[in-house]
């Protein structure tokens, strides 16, 4: 497994459906920041 | 979701938010969101069912004692009873980890807090990595 990216890094790719399976993505969000929140279990 | 709570500074800063989980959508209907419709939150909900994403972006599993160690498990679980919340039914991996980034605008990642243990860091230092990346 990669190690996670650091600061200075390029973004590693996102692009993932949503609840409905529709897919967002980094791409889709150019010139903007954007928090990327990955979480743990549901529940 | 405190950052749902705080949009309006994320909004000031023209700045999105991508929230990505691994557990079944149905599962995360009934507890994460918990009747909340996910069309009404102002950033999507992303589903990573086989991890990949996760594993590309580096993000481990916990060790056991990381876990079940962690007093502040036994204290978020304590007050959620006292403030009458119900047991939920846990998600498919409990070790599995996740991690705040915050993406400049430019593509590359500005901040990184992949998790080590269940922390999670406060939304101040994420609005603050934000607002950092649109000046650098």
């Amino acid at each position: 497994m990669p190690s996670a990216p650091q600061p200075g890094d390029p973004a590693p790719e996102l692009a993932l459906p949503d609840l409905s399976g529709e897919t967002h993505g980094l791409a889709d969000l150019p010139g903007r920041p954007v928090l990327v929140s990955f979480l743990r279990h549901a529940g | 979701m405190k950052v749902r709570d705080r949009w309006e500074r994320w909004e000031a800063l023209d700045a999105a938010a991508l929230f990505v989980v691994f557990d079944d959508p149905d599962l995360i209907r009934r507890t994460m969101l918990d009747g909340i419709d996910p069309e009404a939150l102002p950033f999507p909900v992303l589903v990573d069912r086989d991890r990949r994403t996760y594993d590309a972006w580096g993000l481990a599993r916990a060790r056991r004692r990381d876990i079940w160690l962690d007093p502040n498990v036994y204290k978020v679980y304590w007050r959620l009873l006292r403030a009458g919340d119900k047991l939920r039914p846990g998600g498919t991996d409990v070790y599995q980890l996740g991690g705040d980034f915050v993406i400049a605008p430019d593509g590359a990642i500005a901040y990184a807090r992949p998790q080590q243990r269940d922390d999670r860091p406060p939304v101040g230092e994420l609005l603050n990595a934000a607002k950092a990346s649109r000046s650098s």
